[in-house]
Order: C-alpha cells, then structure tokens, then sequence
C-alpha cells in the first residue's frame, strides 16, 4: 500500500478540529481514527493490482545511439477500476522514458503503454520490474505491487563507420574493374579462357589450350576471392582504456569531479570510447567489406580465454551475426593471454587466412605476450595488427610553453617512441601494423586490407 | 545493408511468462510472522513490569512512605523497630498539631525538602518547641537553623566523623557531603569536608537543632552501607517521636507554581500531536518508491591516456629533465633523420651537421641541442623544447 498527500492533507485539516475542539486528547484519537478509516476504505475500494495481466511488445534489437519503442499491454481482469501510476523499470543505461505514467483501466479493458529506450551503452538491457500504484476512488491511499514482465533489448554497436562503406567499395570495384585485364600477377587467380583480340598481351595466350582448339586462345585473371579474413578482438584490460570523444555519449562515463590536479587544460574532460569499441567499429567495416570482395570473415573475441566465436561458413546475413555477436562483448580487466588466443587461432583456422588481431601496441604487454607466440601465427598467416592510437597523448606530444607541458610532452614523446620500437619490431616479424587515431582507424584498416589484397598476398 | 533493427513482435519464449513479485497479504504474514512474534513478546513483558513494578513510584525524596530509592521508608521502619513514634505530615498546620499534642521536646521534627512551604509556614515551623534535624540544601535555612550559615559545597562520599559527637562517632564513617557550614563555636562540627563540617549540631533553649549537608545516607539505597543506619537512627531517634515532613503529593492542588508546559492550552498541545501526525503521513507519502532500486553494473572508466600523464607527473615530480630531454631528442631525431635522408644508424656529427646544413644554424648549436648535457634547470628544458621545434620547422619547411 502507498499513501497519498491527501492523507497528510486530512490530517492536516484535523489539526484546526483539534484546535477548536473541547477535548483535544479524544479528538486527536477521532481523528486518527477517521483517517485510518478513510484509508482502509479507499484501500479496499482501489482497483486490484495482483491480478493485472501484463505483456510486452516491441524492438528487440536497437543500435547504440538509435531509440527503441517496447509497448507494456496492461489487461484487467478485476472488477475494479485501475486508475494511478505505472512505472516500468529499466537499468539506468537503458534511458527509457517516461519514468512514471499514468495509467487508466476500466474493469475487462486493456490499454497500450510506450516506452522508449535510448541506450547509452552496448549489450543486453533487461526489463526489471513493472510497478503499478493503483489509487483508492478517494485519492488517499494506493495499492502497490509489482509485476515481472521479462523483456531484452539487445544494443548492438553503432556502426559509425559505415559511413565510409560506400567509398571502400568504390575502391574495391576499381580494383575488380581493373582486372579482367590479361595482366597476371600476384593476388589473382584464373577466370576463364577466351579468344585473343586484337591488343591483347601476347604473354597471355595459352599455348595448351590454343593447340587443342586450333584458335588463339588467352587467359583471363581477376582478383582472388573465397579467402579467409579472421578478425581477433582482444578484449583484455587494454581494451577498456577509454581514447577519443565519445560519438554517443556514455551513461557512467563522466569524469570525477574536477579532474586530475595539475593535468593540462581540457585533459580532464569527457573520458571518451573504450578501444573496444573503436576496435569493433574498424571490424564491423573490415567485415562488411570483405564479405563484399567475396572472402569468408570468421570473428574471434579472446582475452583469457574465448568471449566470442562467430564463423563465416554460416549462411544467412554474415554482418548482422556478427554485430549480434559483438554487443554484448565487454572489456575484462585482466591481462589477455597472448599464448591462448594464438593456440585458439590455429585451432580455428586451417587454411592460410589474413589474421586481423585488434588490439593496443602496448610495449609492455605486447613483449610478454604477442611477441614470443608470434612466429607460430606469422609462419602459416598473414597478420595485420590494428591498434587506436590515443590523440591526447599526440596532444600532449605538442605541448610547449611551461615545463609542465614539455614535461607532459617528454612523456607523450617517451610513449610514441615505444609505440615505434615495438611496430618496427613487428614490421620485423612480417606483421602488418595499422596504427591510427580512433577516427580514422576503421578507415585505415580498411585500406590496409584493400592494399593487402591488392598487392595478392591475401 | 540492413541490420535487422526491425523488433520481432512474437511473445516471449515460455519460462519467462509476467508474474507479479509482490508478496500476497498471507505471504508477507508468514514472512514476517517472526517478527510480529518477537514484537508481541516485548510488549507483553513491558506491559507485564509496569503492572507487576507496582503503582507509579514517583520517587519523593525522603518520604517516610517511599520504597524507592530515594526515599526515606527502611529509616521509618528502622526508627519504629527501635521503639521511635514515626509520624508523617505533609503541611506546616499538620506539624505543629502533631508537635503540639506529643508535648514541647518530645519529638524531633526532620525536615529536608521543605521547597513547598511559603515563607509564613517555615516561620510557623520554626517556632515549633521540637528538635529540628534538616537535611540537604534549604532556601530558609536562615529561619530554620539561624546559627548556621551555608559556606559550600563538596561531593557526596564515605567520611570520617572527625568530631566528639556522640551520635556520630559512634556511627562510625557515613556517606556524607552536600552542602558545608559554618556554625556558631559551641556548636558540633563533624564530617569535614573541604575544611568545612557538613553536619552541625548546636543546641539553644534546650532544643536541638542539627543540619546535615546531604540527605543521601537516610534513604533506601545508602542506608546499609558504612554506618549511615546508625547515624541516621541517632539523628533522628533521639526523641520518642518523628514528625517527618515530606512535600504533599498533589502539587498542583494548591500551590500556585505551575510550569510553562502546564500554561500551554491543551488544545495547542493537541494540535501538536497531531502535526507529528502530519509529518508521519507525509513521510509515508513520499517515502514510498515506485518500485525496487535497479542496480546495475557500470563500465570501468579509464583513460587511457592515464599512464603517460603519470608518467609526466613523476618526471615533473623528480625534476627528471635528463630523461625529458632524451625523450624530446630521441622523437626528434625519428622525425628528422629520415627527411634528411641519412641511415638511421648515422652519427652524432653526420647528423648535426646534415641539420646545421639544412638550417643554417650553427652546428655547435645544434649538436649541443641533440647530443649536449640534459639542460641544467626546467627553463632550459623548455627552451630545448622550443629549439627542437624550431630545428623542425625549418627541415621541414627548407
């Protein structure tokens, strides 16, 4: 049961009638009395909330930054009049709205509700509870119960970069377009045969062929397809440091007040994305890409051990598996196990395939771990490793005028040139490295695979 | 490219039907039922020591009918043992009708709170031809006992007699204290406290008249202890009769002391009953919240720019410009060194002297900026830094 500001409003009433009244001790007593009664009858008077049936409609799926509408069907089946205040609970990062609504439902009549959800965060958000503040026809008191009506709305990731899709397959076409041509080189495989015309490169006629057809024959290459791109998502604890502006803002991301003392002006302000994000972000077009040029894209998220597994052999629509797959993916704050995803990577692929293995070029934990595991991957695969590199520390780098900011900047200078040492070392070990700014890192890995494929050594 | 945002509207999967969560009525009694059980036992065993504790004691001091502890009924009943007529009165008429009929020096009149009397009434008992013992703190204690004077006050403890009082030294030490006197010189002083006596025993006109600073050995609680039992029936038990007056026990019947509260017209106090009310109905009102608290579990929220700006606070910290420096060199000469077409492994003078050619300063200068000692103080520090930035723009610009 809930009391309304009425019921304090009665007895507040009751104040005068016990100032003016003869004895005040009974007639505070009466008054008491009256307003419990006034209650008890407004309690049995209101509408039954136990027995409302509830269920749910709606979006199941909704991409960050996007808003879902989920519907809650209130039925009741009582004999009462359920008229008050309803509130659907969801956790905070959902952003569902309104908070409270007002509810009215005659006696065997159901009414829609509408919720929407603006989350602030990827993964599942559950229902909590729905809570129903059913009014006596008095207004002085309310019955209160609640109701679980389960329902999940999975945030998958925005996607941001797709923005750049249509360019990348530009590309793409151009390089498809441009290979029909009789050139033979790397990274293309036989077409077909066909008749030489005029202008075709005499170095392309087909000897074999030609001979058993009595006619000039040449052959036809285009650009290799039907290879295998396995992007690895570390989601170790360097994957939860937070880089760049956040395109949508986070709920629990804000900066503890005031910020770090003494660290430079605007340092301290919003603490960005995490690199998981951004990471999932360069995935989601490498992917879509890739599986537009014809390659099949499996996806393996590892830290200690495997998060995610998701294999392109699949039929069905590839990226919408993967973008299902990847939401609910968090950073975990231990230490990824260098050793276990290489094994869980050769376990998984058989053939030759270009490994992507987006992570961070930390010195540090690259050294212990990648490093000494690398040749086993190096030696059968192709791997490109992709990381966000952090564009305040490229600010930092930049600072001048007081010893604090060169100080600062000594510091970024210190960090940018382990970054080197350690991409030059893995140049060394015939790794690819994509080392860009959280923006451009989508696009850049994107490039990287074009060129890669390009060149044929897919 | 879509990527199915459309929502599936089909009902839930089975096992995750709605149900409400909210305990029935029967459910939250037998839920709680253990408490109510524990509440229903404290209050019967409350109600059951007021009834059995006896009537409302409220505790008069040295009432001669009082059994609590502060009250005066085991020395009454010890003074009857001992053959002593006890006679209680609560008025200044009362004591002087009952000194009267037993006789002029025939009863000891004990007096302690005698804040109730009026000023008229103290004279009255006063003049009365008894014993006079009082007790504790007086506000006419000019009019009761005029030899005596009250000079301070000292605590409440076991003390020795100290004096050649029969009464008192052969009761031993008792739990004396309260006020002290001064007292006329043939008076008895006993029970020194702070040099001062607390008991004073004088008499004038063959009466006696004894004042004690603290009544505290004459009740209940203290009387079993040292020798307060036999001081208090030597006080008082010197005569064949006790006329003890204690203070009535209707106060507001006549007097006209009345305190603040009683002024107070109960209707106010009524009304303020029932605002408690008000403000209990209004925290009901808006305590009650619309359902539970969701928690739920918040991302970790690190920058991870975080280690190099701790890395630049301990630089900053330990004034480490030797390190500073070398990091500011060594990203210079990355940048640098390839634009001016040299090996990577080039020399400290090759390298100087490639930059000074492209710049025109003077290789001196430069190689003392790239290779020279760490700068001596942060001023320095900051005017490499500036150098370097120079040297920069002019390779790249040249």
């Amino acid at each position: 049961m809930a009391l309304t500001g009425r019921a304090a409003l009665l007895a507040l009433l009751g104040t005068l009638v016990v100032l003016t009244a003869p004895a005040p001790a009974p007639a505070v007593a009466g008054v008491a009395l009256l307003i419990a009664a006034v209650v008890a009858v407004d309690l049995l008077l209101a509408g039954s909330v136990r027995p409302l049936r509830l269920h749910r409609a709606g979006d199941r799926l909704v991409r960050l930054g996007e808003t879902a509408t989920v519907e809650l069907i209130v039925e009741n089946p009582g004999p009462r009049r359920v008229r008050g205040v309803l509130r659907d609970a969801w956790p905070p990062s959902a952003g569902a709205r309104p908070r409270h609504q007002p509810l009215d439902v005659p006696p065997g009549e159901r009414r829609r509700l509408v919720t929407t959800l603006t989350p602030s965060r990827r993964g599942d958000r559950e229902a909590v509870t729905v809570t129903v503040r059913a009014l006596g026809p008095l207004g002085v008191a309310a019955r209160q119960g609640s109701h679980r009506v389960p329902w999940s709305v999975r945030v998958l990731p925005p996607f941001l970069s797709r923005r750049h899709l249509p360019a990348k397959l530009t590309r793409l076409r151009e390089l498809e377009g441009r290979h029909p041509s009789m050139v033979r080189g790397q990274g293309t495989e036989f077409d077909s045969l066909r008749e030489y015309v005029v202008g075709d490169d005499v170095r392309s006629i087909d000897w074999r062929a030609t001979a058993r057809r009595h006619d000039v024959v040449v052959r036809t290459w285009r650009p290799e397809r039907d290879r295998r791109v396995l992007i690895v998502l570390d989601t170790g604890r360097t994957s939860a440091g937070r880089v760049g502006t956040a395109p949508i803002p986070l709920a629990g991301a804000r900066p503890r007040g005031g910020g770090v003392p003494g660290a430079p002006e605007g340092t301290a302000t919003v603490p960005g994305w995490p690199r998981l994000d951004w990471s999932m972000d360069a995935a989601l077009l490498l992917a879509a890409l890739a599986t537009r040029a014809g390659d099949r894209v499996d996806f393996l998220a590892h830290d200690r051990s495997v998060r995610a597994w998701v294999s392109g052999a699949g039929r069905g629509e590839p990226l919408s598996t993967l973008v299902n797959t990847m939401a609910p993916i968090e950073a975990e704050l231990v230490e990824a196990d260098s050793a276990g995803m290489v094994a869980a990577i050769l376990a998984r692929a058989g053939r030759r395939c270009l490994v992507v293995v987006l992570t961070d070029l930390n010195s540090a934990s690259l050294e212990e771990g990648l490093l000494p595991v690398l040749p086993r991957l190096s030696s059968r695969h192709l791997v490109l490793l992709a990381a966000v590199s952090d564009p305040q520390v490229t600010a930092m780098a930049a600072g001048r005028g007081t010893s604090e900011l060169v100080y600062n900047a000594a510091a970024a200078e210190r960090q940018s040139a382990e970054r080197r040492r350690i991409t030059a070392r893995l140049r060394g070990h015939g790794v690819e490295v994509v080392d860009a700014a959280p923006e451009q890192l989508a696009s850049a890995l994107a490039d990287a695979y074009l060129a890669l494929k390009a060149e044929g050594r897919l | 490219m879509s990527l199915g945002t459309a929502g599936e509207t089909e009902a839930a999967a089975p096992g995750t039907e709605a149900a409400p969560t909210s305990p029935t009525v029967r459910e939250r009694l037998r839920a709680g039922w253990g408490v109510l059980l524990v509440a229903l036992i404290v209050i019967l065993v409350a109600v059951a020591g007021v009834l059995l504790g006896g009537g409302p004691d409220r505790g008069r001091p040295l009432d001669p009918a009082g059994a609590s502890l502060s009250g005066g009924k085991a020395l009454a009943q010890l003074l009857r043992a001992h053959g002593v007529h006890v006679v209680r009165v609560t008025s200044a008429a009362q004591a002087g009708e009952r000194s009267a009929a037993l006789g002029a020096g025939n009863s000891t009149l004990l007096l302690s709170d005698t804040s109730f009397l009026g000023e008229d009434e103290i004279r009255e008992i006063s003049a009365l031809r008894a014993d006079r013992l009082v007790i504790g703190p007086q506000t006419r204690l000019e009019l009761l006992a005029p030899q005596v004077t009250a000079t301070g006050e000292v605590r409440a403890r076991s003390r020795e007699p100290g004096c050649a009082l029969d009464s008192a030294t052969r009761a031993g030490s008792a739990y004396m204290g309260g006020m002290t006197f001064g007292a006329p010189p043939d008076a008895f002083r006993c029970y020194f406290g702070d040099g001062a006596p607390t008991l004073v025993r004088y008499v004038r006109s063959g009466l006696t008249t004894t004042v004690v600073g603290d009544g505290q050995f004459m009740t209940n609680q203290r009387l079993p202890e040292d020798g307060n039992a036999a001081l208090a029936v030597n006080l008082a038990g010197a005569r064949p009769a006790v006329i003890w007056l204690t203070a009535p026990e209707a106060v507001s019947g006549t007097s006209a002391r009345k305190s603040l509260y009683d002024l107070i017209p109960p209707g106010v106090k009524g009304a303020a009953v029932q605002l408690a009310l008000v403000v209990l109905l209004l925290a009901l009102w808006q305590g009650r919240r619309l359902g539970p608290v969701v928690v739920e579990r918040l991302p970790v929220v690190v920058r991870a720019a975080e280690t190099v700006e701790g890395r630049a606070r301990l630089y900053r910290a330990r004034r480490a410009r030797d390190r500073a420096a070398d990091a500011l060199r060594a990203g210079f000469l990355d940048r640098i060194v390839p634009r001016l077409g040299l090996p990577p492994a080039a020399g400290p003078e090759a390298t100087a002297g490639a930059i000074a050619e492209r710049t025109g300063q003077a290789g001196t200068h430069v190689g003392a900026a790239l290779y020279g000692p760490p700068p001596p103080d942060d001023a320095g520090l900051v005017a490499l830094a500036a150098y370097l930035d120079m040297l920069e723009r002019q390779v790249r610009e040249s």
